[in-house]
């Protein structure tokens, strides 16, 4: 077997599909015609990051085949080998670009083919806290739908971002896995090619989060190597072409672990023929460790199962969402008070439905104790419970406090689930995350209508309103502590947040109060204190202190910051943030998109757009990355002026943010439904259409100092 | 990486300019008073075995004496010096091994020497078939040593090592009756053999030499690497440095320099006697530093980490720094000329074997019963003479490189394990270096061994061929002087991975290993030998199948004569740097270097033009390949 060999003849068919594929694209359309992938502000994100070209029209195309014709020349040593696999990957990109242009919809439901800037930003978080501990990319078919199925779930199961290739697709749906880009089963395409789009996807994140500059390849490939946990699967007889594909997995730092013989190569390329081993053989290759938690539930309980949803149709029992009372509360209590472990259901369990679905009041409540456990980490603590019932194969969570809404599904039921599970995933995610702070932790499960009601009159609502007053006297001038939080760095090595009560993490995931918890939990780990000490600017928001913390975690990447500026050394994105904010010149203020918003903005750029100027902890002026909860915060834009600032949103958003927007605004500027001035995509997208919106409506920044 | 090979050849620039101002005489001068080599010598036609002649052959056909007085020509002639080298290499190597064996039946848990790898020892018994089963260590131990004492002279049967060859190996050996019976047997055959009237078919005389010449590599050589780790300890890998500024100004230096490591591991555990120390204090130096030269070097650098001064041609240049309190030497490779070299300086020149006492130098038998005192005494005379060291007239050149060294093969194959998946092989194997081979990511490897020779620039050929290979994919390991210039070079540092091609670049950092992996000293080219048998046998292959080849760019011993003909004979190709003497005799050129492959699978290649010796060593590579269709 010369392996080499198979990689250029894969490479050779590859190389002919694209030349065809770019001929046909001229043909068709003319080589002036556009050439996108959709939604993104990288063009054919592969080429770019490799060679730093931006192919943007048909006839460019023809210049990418020679970009790609660079890295072919078939020789005798590794390097060479490895370059046919990343000119493979170009054609690759080249053969679905075309189809893109060529097709309207060349990739109709369930497959996923290429994604979003957004999508691969909304996984960021994820990735950077292991909670996706790995990506599988699973090639080919098994030799049953069991089989496929069984390594799909197992891989989901551990919360990994799977994505398939192939007929395993057919047969993980006639298994019933259940798939989507919320579930972390994201079926790419039937045939080979549409595995560039997961290559895609390894790349971005090495241009979103790590600000490698394209053309730079060593450096993506290093970052794709050391940062993004992806790896191989190839079911059934492997061909050339996917040989091919392989040794561009291989060159990005991702091995690959066969199902039929192939030549091994140590750690890189590896044969598995039992499938029983596959997972923990390509666990083990990629160095990935699954930390296990034992949950003694009926079904499966992963992050991957974060983003399921539970319909009406497939609902056994319900609570809250309007229909019935649900709260929950952890709540700190001394040590002497808890039996660790304690779980106990007052009132009917769900096996005492009499229709399906059956409506229930429910009040959770976990007590927590332990040396470390402060009042203060309670609503941190409590905040995880939606994402620890979303874990439950089966069980959905919306909302928090008494506006908590839980479904469980008839699936789940019939798996034998019942309330006890839901108080022992509580427990063994409370026991393993907040380990260094909960020493004991028992939960008690109210269904009891009355019970339900008289505890939420006697101890939550008690609890929310103090827990409210804290938060609201947390202001930047009431602390003498911010905090640092390096927890993207593992993909963003450049860039570090400052957290302060009035500005959370741009991820939106870490607020102050969070950062101090983390700080408790893990003294060394990923935030630290950083003392408010020697103010140069308090408008600005320049502490020397501040600054000197950022200088040293960003290795000197970054020196200087201003907290509440965006045009004067504003804090750097990693990459993963809810919104960006640009400037919008002309109506002297700025323009806020989150990342779920595709369409174009009034500044000319997409959401994906914006948020490719900044990123991978560059300080970009008038451009910033920041959380939601931030623009409801009077330290938004503080130096320029404040909230008064913002002209445009769009309308989800507004919508979102409208409360504390306006009462801020009523703060500030005794303004009333300061909201509505604020313009949306509804109104209009066009520089005049806003500029009109915003005089007639009286917005206060038209009035405002020139913003630049 | 090229600029620090021309720093180090700095060092020897700068001290043959202070040798010239002491009136040193050095081997350049030599070299040059020499002038033209003899050219019956040269080429191997001057025939010296009885007393007849000399007789010398006419180079020229048709002109000339074409026969000597017996009437031998050239191509018996050649055929015999050439297979004289091989008998007096192989007797140098399996002479050291012999001591060795004797130093083990002497060992004890009390003596000065002991058993320190247990292991080793007890898998040798196995293989050798001694019992271990309710044995004290050392009983053991001694029954090892007699078995081995008894593979030089045992009367009947073939060695015991040859069964480590893959089988297909050990069928060529049979077909071709070379299979290695008692080494001693072999050099006294092959001396009788070479004799006056007695074996003149160039041939014949080959297939003896080669014969003898396995009872080096497969008998001598592994007796003594096994047992030496027996005995000192299985190298294991460790950082070191290497050049002449391993001298220290301050320090009380004591060079090292021969082969034998029963007495060198004795120097290094008295050089670290905590009196002697404190000697050396008192004597107004800072410490004892000792540093190693040639194989001695080699084998207390693999298993100490101790410091390389240097390889053959700089062990005039470490005496001219003038800071060597005292030169020590065993046997093998030491120049006579240092004794009158010390004399220019303070520098004490002791020789401690029988087998090698030296006209100038002080004689200080080293007597194995009485190994440390013997040392200690050694040192102290060293520490004691360091007050007479004219501080005024020191160079100590400053370049020096690091070095990872130690990779005997079982540390090889503990590197290897760091890459094994635990789902889908086996650990303590070589199928992850056999892997990467037949996946191509290596395209093969080399083994670069030998000397130094005036002939040729010093290290060059080494270091422009290793470079030459590690860039091209191919690993290298080293031993002997060639490993020293190596190090020299940082070649085997983790940095140097920055000169290899992807391939290799890949398993250096995946592995945690240097491209170029020292395997210890000129006897240890018996752990290439088995390494390559592994990778074979893990293939079900012969030596012979493999894209693997040895090289001696630099080579001059006998020793190095025994080692290439047991390496060929192998089934492994030999590059040789410099051209044996074997000229005068087309036809034994001829079989050398052609004709031997049908009887042997390989065949030697003289090449003295490194660059093109690199190239011919990859071309030979790919065409192996190509027969295995990888």
């Amino acid at each position: 077997m010369n392996l080499f060999k198979i990689i250029y003849s894969g490479m050779d068919k590859y190389k002919d599909e694209a030349e065809k594929a770019v001929q046909k694209a001229i043909m068709q359309k003319g080589r002036d015609a556009g050439v996108k992938l959709p939604q993104t502000a990288y063009a054919l994100p592969v080429i770019y990051a490799i060679t730093g070209k931006k192919i943007i029209t048909v006839g460019g195309l023809e210049e990418a085949l020679a970009l790609a014709g660079g890295f072919v020349h078939q020789g005798k040593t590794l390097q060479q080998a490895l370059d046919a696999g990343t000119a493979s990957a170009m054609y690759c990109e080249i053969i679905e670009a075309v189809k893109y242009t060529l097709e309207e919809n060349p990739y109709p439901e369930p497959l996923q083919g290429h994604l979003t800037d957004a999508q691969i930003r909304a996984f960021g978080v994820a990735l950077v806290t292991q909670d996706i501990p790995g990506v599988p990319v699973i090639i080919g078919e098994c030799k049953d739908s069991h089989t496929a199925a069984s390594i799909v779930k197992d891989y989901q199961e551990k919360g990994m971002l799977t994505f398939l290739v192939g007929k395993v697709i057919d047969q993980c749906i006639a298994e019933g896995v259940k798939m989507g880009i919320d579930l972390r089963v994201i079926p790419l395409g039937y045939e080979i090619e549409s595995v560039i789009h997961v290559v895609s996807v390894a790349i971005r994140a090495s241009l979103i989060f790590g600000n490698v500059q394209p053309g730079d390849y060593q450096a993506h490939k290093q970052y794709t190597k050391d940062r993004v946990k992806a790896f191989v699967n190839v079911f059934s007889d492997w061909d050339d072409k996917i040989i091919a594909a392989g040794a561009a997995a291989i060159e990005l730092g991702f091995p690959a672990v066969t199902e039929t013989y192939i030549n091994e190569v140590p750690t890189l390329l590896l044969h598995q023929p039992d499938n029983e081993k596959t997972v923990d053989t390509s666990l083990e290759a990629r160095k990935i460790k699954i930390k296990v938690t034992k949950i003694d539930a009926p079904v499966g309980i992963s992050s991957a199962f974060e983003g399921e949803r539970i319909r009406k149709a497939d609902m056994y029992a319900e609570f809250g969402g309007n229909k019935t009372k649900a709260f929950e509360l952890v709540r700190m209590v001394d040590l002497s008070e808890v039996e660790d472990h304690k779980i106990e259901i007052i009132g009917p369990d769900i096996d005492t439905a009499d229709s399906i679905p059956y409506r229930l009041p429910l009040a959770l409540v976990i007590d927590v104790a332990g040396k470390l456990m402060q009042e203060d980490f309670e609503p941190v603590l409590e905040r995880r419970l939606h994402y620890f019932l979303n874990y439950i194969e089966g069980v959905m969570h919306v909302g928090q406090r008494n506006i908590s809404w839980i479904r469980i599904g008839k699936e789940a039921y019939e798996k034998g689930f019942r309330l006890k599970h839901l108080g022992e995933v509580i427990y063994a995610k409370m026991r393993d995350e907040f380990d260094t702070v909960v020493d004991k932790c028992q939960v008690t499960i109210y269904t009891d209508a009355q019970k339900v009601a008289e505890l939420e009159e006697k101890i939550a609502f008690p609890k929310y309103v103090s827990r409210d007053r804290r938060l609201a006297s947390l202001t930047d001038e009431s602390v003498d502590t911010f905090y640092s939080c390096k927890l993207c760095q593992s993909f963003a090595p450049a860039h570090v947040c400052i957290v302060t009560p009035e500005r959370l993490g741009l991820c939106g995931a870490v607020s102050w109060l969070d950062a101090k918890a983390t700080k408790e939990l893990d003294p060394h780990g990923s935030a630290q204190p950083v003392p408010k000490e020697g103010c140069l600017d308090e408008k600005k928001g320049i502490w020397t202190e501040v600054s000197k913390t950022v200088a040293e975690i960003s290795q000197g990447a970054v020196t200087n910051v201003s907290l509440y500026s965006i045009l004067e050394d504003p804090m750097t994105s990693c990459g993963c943030f809810e919104c960006i904010c640009g400037i919008m010149p002309e109506a002297n203020g700025v323009v806020i998109v989150n990342r779920e918003f595709g369409e174009i903005t009034p500044t000319g750029m997409t959401f994906g757009e914006l948020a490719s100027m900044t990123g991978g902890g560059v300080q970009t002026p008038g451009f910033m990355g920041h959380g939601r909860h931030f623009i409801g915060s009077k330290k938004f834009l503080y130096s320029e002026g404040g909230i008064a600032r913002i002209v445009w949103m769009p309308k989800e958003l507004k919508n979102d943010v409208a409360e504390r927007l306006n009462k801020t605004a009523k703060e500030l500027y005794d303004i009333d439904n300061f909201t509505d001035m604020i313009c949306d995509e509804t109104i209009a997208t066009d520089s005049e259409g806003v500029l009109e919106y915003l005089s007639e409506k009286g917005h206060p920044a038209l009035e405002m100092e020139s913003i630049i | 990486m090229s600029e620090e090979i021309q720093v180090m050849d700095s060092n020897t620039e700068v001290l043959l300019e202070k040798g010239k101002k002491d009136g040193a005489d050095t081997i350049w001068d030599r070299k040059a008073a020499m002038k033209t080599p003899c050219g019956f010598g040269e080429k191997g036609i001057c025939c010296r075995i009885c007393a007849m002649g000399p007789c010398r052959i006419s180079p020229t056909k048709d002109k000339g004496a074409q026969k000597g007085l017996c009437g031998a020509t050239a191509d018996t002639i050649v055929a015999r010096n050439f297979a004289r080298m091989v008998a007096a290499g192989t007797a140098a190597h399996s002479d050291h091994a012999r001591d060795i064996a004797h130093v083990l039946y002497m060992a004890s848990e009390d003596g000065n020497y002991k058993v320190k790898d247990a292991g080793k020892l007890m898998n040798l018994a196995k293989e050798w078939d001694i019992k271990t089963e309710n044995r004290d260590l050392y009983d053991i131990a001694h029954e090892v040593a007699e078995t081995a004492l008894n593979e030089f002279g045992k009367p009947f049967g073939t060695l015991k090592f040859l069964k480590r060859a893959p089988y297909q190996r050990q069928q060529v050996w049979s077909e071709q009756k070379i299979e290695p019976r008692a080494i001693d047997r072999e050099v006294t055959s092959l001396m009788h053999s070479t004799h006056i009237g007695c074996a003149s078919d160039p041939d014949s005389i080959f297939e003896l030499s080669m014969r003898t010449a396995l009872s080096d590599g497969w008998g001598g050589s592994m007796i003594g690497t096994e047992l030496s780790d027996i005995l000192f300890g299985t190298p294991t890998a460790c950082a070191t440095q290497a050049n002449l500024g391993v001298i220290e100004k301050n320090m009380v230096n004591i060079l090292l320099h021969g082969h034998d490591p029963s007495f060198s591991e004795m120097m290094v555990y008295a050089s670290e006697d905590p009196e002697l120390v404190k000697l050396a204090k008192e004597n107004g130096a800072d410490g004892i530093n000792l540093v190693g030269m040639c194989c001695t070097g080699n084998e207390i650098t693999m298993r100490h980490g101790v410091r390389i001064a240097g390889n053959f041609y700089q062990q005039e240049l470490a005496i001219i720094t003038g800071a060597i309190e005292a030169a020590i030497v065993d046997v093998q490779c030491i120049f006579p000329a240092l004794a009158d070299l010390s004399d220019l300086y303070h520098t004490k020149f002791i020789a401690t074997s029988p087998k090698a006492k030296i006209t100038g130098a002080e004689y200080i038998e080293f007597v194995e019963e009485k190994a440390l005192e013997t040392c200690k005494g050694i040192i102290k005379e060293a520490v004691l003479n360091f007050k007479n060291r004219d501080m005024e007239n020191v160079l100590i050149p400053d370049n020096k490189s690091h070095a990872n060294v130690g990779y005997s093969v079982e540390t090889i194959i503990q590197c290897l394990d760091r890459v094994v998946n635990s789902y889908t092989d086996e650990f303590n194997t070589v199928k992850p270096l056999a892997d990467v081979i037949w996946a191509g990511v290596l395209r093969g490897a080399a083994g670069i061994v030998g000397c130094n020779n005036p002939k040729v620039r010093y290290d060059e050929s080494h270091i422009t061929i290793m470079k030459e290979l590690i860039k091209n994919d191919v690993i290298v390991v080293a031993s002997g002087c060639a490993a020293q210039a190596a190090a020299k070079a940082g070649l085997m540092t983790m940095e140097a991975k920055e000169l290899c091609g992807r391939g290799l670049k890949e398993v250096c950092e995946r592995v945690g290993i240097p491209p170029v992996l020292h395997m210890g000293s000129c006897v240890d080219i018996s752990r290439i030998l088995d390494i390559v048998s592994r990778v074979a046998k893990e293939k079900d292959l012969d030596n012979r199948d493999l894209p693997v080849v040895g090289a001696a760019p630099e080579w001059m011993s006998e020793k190095a004569v025994a080692i290439g003909t047991y390496v060929v004979a192998s089934g492994i190709d030999t590059f040789l740097g410099i051209t044996p003497q074997v000229t005068g005799s087309e036809y034994f050129v001829d079989l050398l270097t052609n004709r031997v492959e049908e009887n042997v699978g390989a065949k030697f290649y003289f090449e003295e033009n490194p660059t093109e010796c690199a190239r011919k060593i990859l071309e030979r590579i790919e065409e192996k390949r190509e027969k295995l269709g990888i």
